[in-house]
């Protein structure tokens, strides 16, 4: 018995002393089935996982300015949509300018683009660092530079100066950038990207969506509209046109329609697939705007308004790629609408305020929601360079080659029909200025440019403010008031908010 | 030392197999004799024998055991010999025999429990020298109830513990908090059963367990460190008892029924009828001949309650043994709801020589249960103006809720698995003061969920589908497996020198802790039949049939159950004069939650206690048998969040659609940030107790004032947009403070009166519990938003200077009774004459989100218990008495209504003109009236008749005859009555979720049980 007693007393005591120096080892649970950021990227398979998601934000729901297509909806050419009652409350601000710094989706809108930022800024910062092929290496870099010059260039719109992350891993309490240091960081992340990136010919079928040269350069002509620098806007529109990689839909509805997914006037498309999540590859974006009721294809946010619907000049093909009127026939589906929804709304006086219609712009063939998450948003279409072409030639005293590229739209738009869109040959810059604005209200009408070009060309509280729309207040949105709190006081908010 | 083991199992099957009839002698291990002395053995007070009672020749190891009838024969070599009988709770005699050969003797019952025996962390102590808090519950309170889960039992027992069953679901386990609500994470309690560390015990059966222990302040739990937090519940099963060598043979059978203890008062067909007429008129023509259906009582049913178990124990020289088998069934007072377990224990002991032990206990406990859909809020709300079926047998539709009946016909959802806990262990003594322990514990469980809906349909009455349909059949699957295994070492020492004592114990225990759970889901199953629940490949993708579950299949690991620790913990007890006692408590925890600057951490504590009764100057006062002061300090932790929660993370199931065909490509990038900073939440606990006995313990009075300050607690927080981690996507840091105080008192009396022996205690806790801060320096959110109704609206707000988990809403100030009235005061554009009228809280004259504003608090103030029992000759009779005073419960059900649900009754009393009601308002199918606020606040008070016993024993005489040793048969009843205000089910509503507590979202109703019951001891 001693003996066995000692046996047991030896036991757990020399295991106690053999086990003690790995309890550091012991104490480490990795994770599971999953990476850490320690461990990704590493490899160029890596380095192109990464720069894959850095596109995928862009499919994201909240992309969409949180959303809902709440940029069209202050504008005049859209109102809320859907029923009276449906987001009353969270949407219907916007289309009255009495939405505050804690409207929903507005939060949602600047934390998804700071997400993809993040998601660039892993390419940006890692992938230089693995060993690859260096032309693969430096174009990954130029094509996540490019997603974080667009998605800043959304901030600076939007809010004016933000916090300028170009880190992984950013410092607490960072205050805003001002609109200039962000606008400087958007111009160089096109550049490198301009003077990087292949080509829109130069990329397989199988990959028409990655960012090109000719987007970086079309992007770089917005940018520089916004910023009032009309000579390098012209230069870099004027350089996509030249590449010869681009032309207009021959049907204008395909300009945004299936028929054009990744087509020849493509310049800048976000892919979907007719699955109805967005993890699977869907996307909400049409979805939200898609016809409501019969047949069911979607929320039927975003509803063209009566004013833009008379604004059409007379016979103009566009009105019918614009506007889905209750009784059309698109792809064989007849167009009910909704039984919640009034067919015509009227105000005290017996105007017409509203009329049940819907956006032809997000029209996918098919009567049920599946096929409408299958919509490919178009980020920049040939057609929107042609007329920045011709509104930066205008501003810069060259009328006659504005008219060409102008009339390249209208032609288009005409379907050979010579009696309706006649050329434009004024070359009074003014008067030129007013039919090119004009131009691209009927042309991008329902995609989302209308507000930011009132904004832009001042124009904004003269055609907006019957509706709502402050001058000194609402060319920027209010800060999330949760960043506000929880920066506790970093953040300012923007002026008169 | 074999053979004899043998032996006795020959014996044991013998007995089983003869049962009732056979006559049990103990002579079988009679040897040569010298001389023989016989007796019997008394008991002083009721002078009934004492079978068990042990017999020892003193400096010798020879000894026996009375039997049944109390006697005993021992052979003695000398006339100076001198026997030892003992019998547990009564004073050990000695009896020189001189030249006697018969020795009857009496023992004298110990009346005073000074020195009971209380097992805390790592090893028992006299309760006389203990130092900190802890209450103890002793097997036959524990097998009163009649209850799967032995912590049930606890209710109203132990003051500061709360106890509330979340509801009536066969198989349900309550919630257990002791002093308060210390975090916003899991604040659930550990238990330890024989050691071995956990986070329940439903797989127990009451019968198994010796005792229960509750430890409460920072001396009694500081042992446990950082699991130590929010108190410790230690659990003794049974071992067999030393020097009782005959096998004692337990049968407990006890079958009962289950009834809806209370009916909700809802509006019946023509009152509601009538009701709809008012809301939207002409909805019901002849509101006198509407059909009525009472869907509580087409769901609710009587249901019976089973539990049986067998058990034997005993010792030999070198074993003790304590080996039973248990089966507990309830069946749902809903159809298609039920619970099953069998329990087998098996616990021995070996002493291989006087100064080693080797043992084990095995729990093996496989279980079944059925779970029923939420009928019982589809029944609530189902309109009671249709019938359930068609003419033609078929379900009936019922808009907006389903037909409750149908989701019970087409319900089949089931939890299938086993627990096993086992241990081994060996202690060795050396050195005569110490003692080594080490042991290997395993605590393994699988679980098999199964939930099969066919494929159905329920038409409206004009042949369209209603809602209530299923198009394809679907099956899903869930495995989960989980192993813990703890390694625990102590070192003991224990040593008396004059007045000094002296008991230290050093440990060193690890721990590891792993679960994966698999699953997935498929469609279009062959055939209904059980015998076809299998997924094959076509069930899971087959888009020619519309089925794609890839999306369903998952296969991870638990966050919650992968980790490891190390601990090292130390405690002495120091105790001069059996007067002053001093106790220090150390553990430092390793957990491989935390990265490595943060991994260890310390918990400290230190009491002291006086037994002021000890005292020479207490001599004096005869009425005062035992007084203590005592207190504690102490630091604990608490470290329940996912293992994954520090790092940051990577995801990968990004897809991006390229091409012109639309073609996903893979991505991975960033995803939600770790916070690599994370650390333990701290728990600084301080305790002031007195302990008193009066009248010879008669009177016994425990009080304790408790200050229990969590800080550090881990809550998610949102992060600046900047970080990247997207909409609503919260990390987790350490940033909230919460402190619980109050008082706890247990005043018991105990006597005998003639023949009648009588106990009576009452218990009560007083709990302050206040959030001190959210948020702070990491520059977060100051609140937490949570309780989530059906609907999916918050109705708490946690905020500094609240209690955790208190409601928000607006406050309502009457009925707008006029249309002056309404127009002279700020509404919201809804409200019109007839609705409520809410409080413009912050004054701005107008009501909007900004005046919602604290509502109540669903944690009670005080909760009390009362417990009475009463022996008189063979009759034995008790009760229990339980409740709480303070809380609120919000009446969610009642809330979430966008449909024609049906009412409560409480809409009869509505408002239907001025002047005719200040607290109802006119009846609405929803809207305004709906928001959350005060007017579904309800009194949670109550209190419980929880649990009524009457038995009656056998006499001895009448018993033995049948060769048993007790017979005792009992009825009893469980929840027989309720005494609250509160017009749901049940005011018990409880939630894991510490922000989500009394939220009364439709609960399956707990049941009142009146069972009967046979113990047999043989």
């Amino acid at each position: 018995m001693k003996i066995l007693a000692k046996i047991l007393f030896v036991i757990p005591a020399t295991i106690l002393l053999l086990v003690s120096p790995g309890c550091k080892k012991f104490l480490q649970k990795d994770l599971q089935s999953q990476l850490t950021q320690q461990s990704f990227p590493t490899t160029a398979a890596d380095a192109l996982l990464a720069t894959n998601a850095s596109y995928e934000i862009l499919r994201d729901w909240y992309y969409n300015s949180g959303g809902y297509p709440i940029l069209d909806i202050m504008s005049d050419d859209a109102r809320k949509g859907s029923n009276p009652g449906d987001q009353l409350n969270y949407v219907g601000p916007y289309d009255v300018f009495t939405f505050s710094a804690t409207q929903d989706g507005l939060d949602r809108w600047w934390n998804t683009l700071y997400v993809g930022v993040k998601r660039t800024n892993v390419v940006i910062q890692f992938v230089p660092d693995i060993q690859m092929d260096d032309a693969l290496k430096t174009r990954y870099v130029a094509e996540a530079k490019f997603i974080r010059g667009l998605l800043y260039f959304d901030f600076v719109r939007a809010w004016g100066g933000v916090p300028l992350v170009t880190t992984v891993n950013p410092p607490q309490h960072l205050t805003r950038a001002s609109k200039e240091d962000v606008y400087a960081l958007i111009i160089s992340d096109l550049q490198f990207a301009a003077d990087h990136l292949p080509m829109r010919s130069e990329y397989i079928a199988a990959d028409l969506g990655r960012a090109t040269k000719g987007a970086a350069q079309a992007l770089l002509a917005r940018v520089y509209l916004f910023m009032h620098d009309n000579v390098n806007a012209e230069q870099y529109a004027l350089d996509v046109i030249n590449s010869n990689q681009y032309v207009l839909e021959p049907v204008y509805a395909d300009a945004n329609g299936v028929n054009g997914n990744n087509g020849m006037e493509s310049v800048l498309e976000v892919g979907a697939i007719q699955v109805e999540n967005t993890d699977g590859g869907g996307a909400q974006y049409g979805n939200v705007q898609g016809v409501r009721g019969t047949p069911n294809k979607g929320w039927g946010f975003n509803r063209p308004s009566v004013d833009l619907r008379n604004s059409f000049e007379s016979g103009d093909t566009r009105y019918k790629g614009t506007v889905i009127d209750l009784g059309d026939t698109l792809d064989g589906v007849v167009i009910l609408g909704d039984g919640t929804t009034p067919d015509v709304t009227k105000d005290d006086l017996g105007n017409i305020i509203e009329v049940e219609c819907y956006s032809r712009k997000v029209w996918v063939p098919g009567d049920n929601v599946t096929t409408q998450w299958g919509f490919h948003r178009r980020l920049i279409r040939y057609a929107d360079v042609l007329l920045m072409a011709a509104e930066a030639l205008n501003e810069n005293g060259k009328q006659s080659e504005a008219l060409t590229y102008l009339n390249m739209v209208r032609a288009r738009a005409r379907q050979g029909n010579t009696n309706i869109l006649p050329d434009i040959t004024t070359t009074n810059q003014t008067e030129l200025r007013d039919i090119i604005f004009n131009e691209r209200r009927h042309e991008l009408a329902m995609e989302g440019w209308r507000f930011w070009d009132l904004v832009r060309t001042g124009r904004a509280v003269q055609v907006l403010g019957p509706l709502g729309f402050i001058s000194g207040k609402h060319e920027l949105l209010p800060v999330p008031q949760s960043e506000i709190d929880i920066s506790q006081g970093s953040l300012v908010q923007n002026p008169n908010w | 030392m074999y053979d004899n083991f043998l032996l006795k199992q020959k014996i044991f099957s013998k007995k089983v197999g003869l049962l009732l009839i056979l006559i049990l002698g103990i002579t079988v291990f009679s040897f040569a004799q010298v001389r023989t002395i016989k007796g019997v053995v008394t008991a002083s007070d009721t002078k009934e024998t004492l079978p068990g009672a042990t017999i020892v020749i003193k400096g010798t190891k020879t000894g026996t055991v009375t039997d049944l009838d109390g006697k005993y024969s021992i052979t003695a070599i000398t006339d100076k010999a001198v026997l030892v009988f003992s019998y547990v709770g009564y004073t050990t005699k000695e009896v020189d025999i001189g030249n006697q050969t018969v020795v009857d003797v009496q023992l004298d019952f110990k009346k005073t429990t000074l020195d009971e025996v209380v097992v805390i962390g790592y090893g028992t102590v006299r309760k006389s020298d203990l130092s900190g808090s802890v209450g103890s519950v002793k097997s036959e309170d524990i097998i009163k109830i009649t209850a799967l889960n032995p912590v049930q039992s606890l209710q109203g027992k132990v003051a500061g513990v709360q106890v509330t069953s979340t509801s009536g679901v066969p198989g349900e386990s309550p919630i257990v908090r002791i002093r308060g609500v210390g975090t916003f994470n899991s604040s659930s309690p550990i238990y330890v059963v024989d050691g071995i560390i956990m986070e329940g015990i439903a797989y127990l059966n009451s019968a198994d367990i010796t005792s229960m222990e509750v430890l409460k302040d920072a001396s009694a739990t500081a042992i446990y460190g950082s699991r130590g937090a929010n108190g410790v519940i230690m659990v003794t099963t049974k071992q067999g008892k030393i020097g009782q060598e005959k096998t004692t043979f337990n049968f407990t059978g006890e079958t009962g029924m289950q009834n809806l203890a209370k009916k909700i008062n809802l509006l019946n067909g023509h009152d509601f009828a009538m009701i709809s007429n008012e809301i939207k008129p002409g909805s019901f023509n002849n509101i006198d001949a509407v059909p009525n259906t009472d869907w509580q009582k087409l769901i609710f049913h009587t249901a019976p309650i089973y539990n049986f178990q067998l058990s034997a124990s005993g010792s030999t020289k070198s074993m003790q043994y304590y080996i039973s088998g248990g089966y507990f069934r309830q069946e749902g007072i809903i159809e298609k709801s039920k619970y099953e377990r069998i329990t087998l224990q098996l616990n021995n002991t070996y002493l291989l020589s006087p100064f080693v032990k080797l043992g084990n206990t095995l729990t093996l406990s496989p279980y079944m249960q059925r779970v029923a859909p939420n009928v019982t809020y589809s029944a609530y709300r189902a309109n009671p103006t249709l019938s359930p079926y068609y003419a033609d047998g078929t379900f009936a539709a019922v808009p907006g809720v389903g037909n409750p009946l149908a989701d019970l016909a087409y319900s089949n959802n089931f939890n299938k698995g086993i627990k096993g806990i086992g241990s081994l262990f060996t202690e060795i003594s050396f050195l005569k003061s110490f003692t080594v322990k080490s042991s290997f514990d395993i605590d393994a469980a699988y679980n098999k969920s199964e939930n099969f809906t066919p494929a159905f349909t329920v038409y409206n009455a004009d042949g369209t589908i209603s809602q209530q349909q299923h198009l394809l059949s679907t099956l899903s699957k869930g495995f989960n497996d989980n192993l813990t295994w703890i390694w625990e070492n102590t070192l003991t020492y224990q040593k008396e020198i004059k007045k000094h004592s002296v008991n230290a114990v050093f440990g060193y225990t690890m721990q590891n802790t792993s679960s994966t759970a698999m699953g997935m889901v498929g469609s279009n199953i062959l055939r209904d039949d059980p015998n076809f629940w299998f997924i094959l490949p076509n069930n899971i993708y087959d888009p020619a049939n519309g089925v794609n579950n890839i999306n369903s299949i998952y296969d991870r690991v638990d966050i919650n159950l992968n980790y490891s620790m190390i601990s090292y913990l130390l405690r002495v007890n120091y105790v001069f004069n059996n007067r002053y006692i001093l106790t220090a408590t150390f553990r430092s925890d390793g957990s491989s939650k935390f990265s490595e600057n943060n991994r260890y951490a310390n918990f400290p504590s230190f009491a002291a206690a006086w037994n002021v009764s000890q005292e020479k100057f207490m001599k004096e006062i005869k009425f005062i048998s035992k007084l203590k002061l005592r207190g504690s300090w102490g630091k604990l932790g608490n470290d329940k969040i996912p293992y994954n929660r520090r790092y940051a993370q990577v995801q990968s199931n990004i897809i991006t659609i390229f091409g012109t065909d639309g073609s996903p490509n893979s991505g991975a990038s960033y995803g939600l940030n770790g916070n690599p900073d994370l650390k333990w939440e701290v728990t600084t606990q301080t305790d002031f107790g007195l302990e008193t006995g009066l009248f010879n313990d008669r009177l016994t009075v425990e009080c304790d004032y408790y200050n229990k300050k969590t800080d550090d607690i881990l809550i998610d927080l949102s992060t600046p947009g900047y970080y990247g981690n997207g909409p609503n996507q919260k990390v987790t840091y350490n940033a909230a403070s919460v402190i619980n105080r109050g008082f706890e008192f247990t005043l018991g009396w105990r006597d005998q009166v003639g023949k009648v022996k009588y106990n009576f205690s009452i218990n009560g806790t007083t709990i302050h519990n206040e959030v001190l801060k959210i948020g702070g320096s990491s520059g977060v959110d100051s609140v937490l938003i949570g309780g989530y109704m059906g609907n999916g609206i918050p109705v708490t707000r946690s905020r500094v200077g609240l209690p955790i988990g208190a409601f928000y809403g607006y406050k309502t100030d009457g009925i707008f009774q006029s249309q002056a009235e309404l127009d002279a005061y700020p509404h919201d554009a809804q409200a019109g004459v007839g609705d409520l009228r809410f409080v413009d809280v912050n004054g701005d004259g107008k009501i909007d989100g900004n005046d919602r504003t604290y509502i109540g608090s669903p944690i009670p103030g005080f909760i009390f218990g009362c417990n009475f029992g009463l022996e008189f000759k063979g009759l034995d009779f008790s009760f229990n008495i339980q409740g709480q005073t303070g809380n609120k419960i919000f009446n969610a059900k009642d809330v979430v209504r966008p449909d024609p649900y049906n009412f409560e009754s409480n809409v009869l009393n509505r408002w239907t003109g001025p002047g005719t009601s200040t607290t109802e308002p006119r009846a609405s199918f929803g809207g305004y009236n709906y928001s959350p606020s005060d007017h579904f606040i309800q009194d949670g008070s109550f209190i419980r008749l929880r649990n009524i016993i009457l038995g009656y024993t056998l006499p001895a005489a009448w018993s033995n005859k049948i060769t048993m040793q007790t017979i005792r048969v009992y009825i009893k009843a469980d929840n027989l009555y309720t005494l609250t205000k509160y017009n749901g089910y049940t005011p018990e509503i409880a939630s894991g979720d510490v922000i989500g507590n009394g939220i009364d979202n439709g609960i399956y109703p707990i049941t009142a049980i009146f069972s009967f019951g046979v113990n047999l001891n043989f």
